[in-house]
């Protein structure tokens, strides 16, 4: 094995705790997982009643979505699938990943979301659907807040009384995370939480 | 230029993702009509007993670890994708990888060759054969020790394939190297269209006929080059990729020959070329001095003291002289960890001392700044073992038996030592816990250079 991110060879000794399925595997070396800066930052809005972003957006951050996203890597999804699991392991809660736009997921040939979720084996219902193709990171500030509707819900949901929880890869303005919240909410869903992979912080 | 031409001159000889190729569909299209394209998966699959074997059409890869199978939207299917050569746009089972297969382009057949230097007589009898081989089209081998001109033995045979209006490459496994190359042939051939590829770089000529390249970059080509020099063969990771291998025989022409040039062949290198007697050996630097002899010295627990924050006592020994002396030197480490405890601690005799390793970007400049004497001397790991002259440097390595430093590094590293007139010797010592093979075949090689007849 090589790491996913440097490919230098990965030290793994084969264990017995490996080999009967009681730990996992490794998929990158310690010194790339280092250079993510662990946070934990947990907020709250009207909308949202939770949002828990995990990483902080930084240098390591920005190239690791880049290879993922643009370079197609999807092979790195496998990189933060313990730290989601984690995360999500609560089997009462509904896992909901952030869609993408029908015509931009055959563009990017998959969904980073999707893709983040079963490399991390967590079930989710994709109970949202885009409605435009445009794109957050290609917009301004001003732009994002003047957005109308970006999400709707095509099937009924059934269990409002159950907690929501919004997947997606970054947490900017909040914008994507407030529309898909939102489009829930309206349907009668009481409680809305989201979990984010990376959240930019300001600089001390 | 019509685009249709721009097309045939951008991609004949290359294999190119069809959605990254810089032109329009229309004009793809076309082509594509008039049969003068090869359109073939990216990806292909065969089933086997254990299962499905993947093989990427662009870079050769077929270690199975380097793909990965995904569930593709553009296909719905299961699809697979090269890791190998993923920065180069993404290569999967639905992707187009197109070839050009109509008429090939022409080049023009006059060339003017501007460089006066002159060769010693063993140089330019090492060029001759080189040429002879050239021509006869078979492959050849100049086995040539550290500092004796190799960029100028290869600018007549250069010449004689561009003058046959031929496409030549000029590849080696490392970003330095091209770069320092580049001027130097633009130099050489001044009407001659010259390219220079690698990481990084923008494509500016669609029809150029000397191409300079890193060998990565020669996954992106097929069936292009009549004649192909690879500079520098031993470099990793040129040695320790076999598909790099496999990119330079793709991107020469079947019958095409390809020439390696290098101080340190290793042993198939040799073997391969000896069977068939295409090669020069050329054991004498262009001042004709001899190579600098390594000389070991014991330095036990070398590690173990740096990490006490102590510099080993005949270390500190060496470093002290050469300040004193004011030479500028270089000390080699194994480690970018260990190499890191250290620059402290070196920084206390003078605090201008610093290292420099591959993920430093201005590394450059502080070898420029050795170079000027504003830094008495660097700490450095095998990233610097190559490419590099500084009058009248002295070289030390830091655990010399460790397994990074094979015969080959040890050689090269040697080789920065002495290389400019007036300082052509100087100090080569290599501080060891316990000689290796390597070690001992290393000096055996240079002494065995140096004890070989040249022609006067």
């Amino acid at each position: 094995m090589t790491c996913l991110l440097c490919d230098k060879p990965l030290h793994d000794q084969p264990t017995w705790q490996h080999f009967l399925g009681m730990q996992q595997d490794t998929f990158a070396c310690l010194t790339c997982l280092e250079k993510f800066e662990r946070i934990d930052q947990v907020i709250q809005n009207d909308v949202l009643d939770s949002v828990h972003s995990l990483y902080a957006y930084n240098e390591a951050a920005r190239a690791y979505l880049h290879q993922f996203k643009f370079m197609q890597d999807v092979a790195l999804a496998q990189i933060f699938a313990p730290a989601l699991r984690r995360v999500l392991n609560d089997a009462k809660k509904i896992v909901v990943p952030i869609p993408m736009h029908p015509v931009n997921k055959k563009k990017r040939t998959f969904s980073q979301v999707d893709a983040l979720l079963e490399a991390a084996k967590i079930p989710y219902q994709s109970l949202l659907e885009k409605t435009t193709e445009s794109v957050m990171g290609e917009k301004s500030r001003s732009e994002r807040l003047a957005m109308t509707e970006l999400f709707h819900v095509p099937a009924d949901i059934p269990y409002n009384e159950a907690v929501y929880v919004l997947v997606d890869d970054i947490y900017t303005t909040g914008t994507t995370l407030h529309h898909a919240a939102e489009a829930l909410k309206q349907r009668g869903v009481h409680r809305v939480e989201a979990v984010t992979l990376f959240r930019p912080i300001r600089e001390k | 230029m019509s685009e249709r031409n721009q097309l045939k001159q951008f991609l004949a000889g290359r294999i190119w993702l069809r959605h990254l190729l810089p032109f329009s569909e229309e004009a793809v299209d076309e082509a594509m009509r008039q049969g003068d394209i090869h359109i073939e998966p990216g990806v292909t699959t065969k089933k086997t007993w254990h299962g499905k074997h993947y093989a990427c059409q662009r870079c050769h890869n077929e270690n199975q670890a380097r793909f990965t199978v995904f569930t593709c939207a553009q296909c719905e299917a299961p699809c697979a994708y090269c890791r190998n050569c993923l920065n180069m746009g993404r290569v999967s089972c639905c992707s187009e990888l197109l070839t050009w297969t109509g008429t090939p382009p022409t080049f023009p057949t006059s060339h003017r060759m501007n460089w006066q230097g002159n060769l010693t007589p063993s140089q330019q009898k090492a060029t001759s054969e080189l040429l002879e081989s050239t021509k006869q089209g078979v492959s050849h081998l100049l086995y040539a020790v550290c500092g004796s001109g190799k960029t100028e033995m290869l600018f007549q045979p250069i010449h004689y394939v561009l003058q046959e209006g031929k496409r030549v490459c000029l590849a080696a496994p490392r970003v330095d190297v091209i770069l320092e190359l580049l001027p130097r042939l633009t130099t050489a051939f001044p009407d001659t269209k010259v390219e220079a590829l690698y990481g990084g770089a923008e494509v500016e000529h669609f029809d150029a006929q000397l191409i300079l390249a890193t060998t990565h970059q020669l996954y992106r080509f097929h069936e292009a080059f009549d004649a192909v020099f690879v500079d520098e063969a031993d470099a990793f990771p040129y040695t320790a990729d076999e598909t790099l291998q496999q990119a330079v025989r793709k991107a020469a022409k079947p019958n095409a020959p390809i020439h390696f040039v290098t101080a340190t062949p290793s042993r198939q290198l040799l073997a391969m070329n000896k069977k068939q007697g295409h090669i020069s050996v050329l054991a004498r630097r262009y001042h004709g001095q001899p190579l600098p002899v390594p000389r070991s010295v014991a330095l036990w627990n070398y590690e173990k003291q740096l990490k006490k924050k102590r510099i080993p006592a005949k270390l500190l020994r060496w470093t002290a002289e050469r300040l004193e002396k004011q030479q500028p030197f270089l000390i080699f480490f194994h480690q970018i960890e260990l190499m890191e405890i250290a620059e402290p601690l070196f920084q206390k005799l003078d605090e201008r001392i610093c290292a420099v390793h591959a993920e430093h970007e201005d590394r450059k400049e502080r070898v420029q700044l050795l170079r000027q004497k504003a830094v008495p001397g660097l700490l450095t790991t095998t990233i610097l073992e190559r490419g590099i002259t500084i009058p009248n440097v002295q070289v030390a390595v830091v655990g010399a038996e460790q397994t990074i430093f094979n015969k080959g590094a040890l050689i090269q590293i040697g080789g920065r030592v002495g290389r400019s007139v007036p300082n052509t010797s100087g100090d080569f010592v290599l501080f060891h816990q316990g000689i290796t093979y390597a070690m001992d075949e290393a000096k055996r090689e240079i002494r065995k250079l140096n004890h070989t007849e040249v022609p006067q």
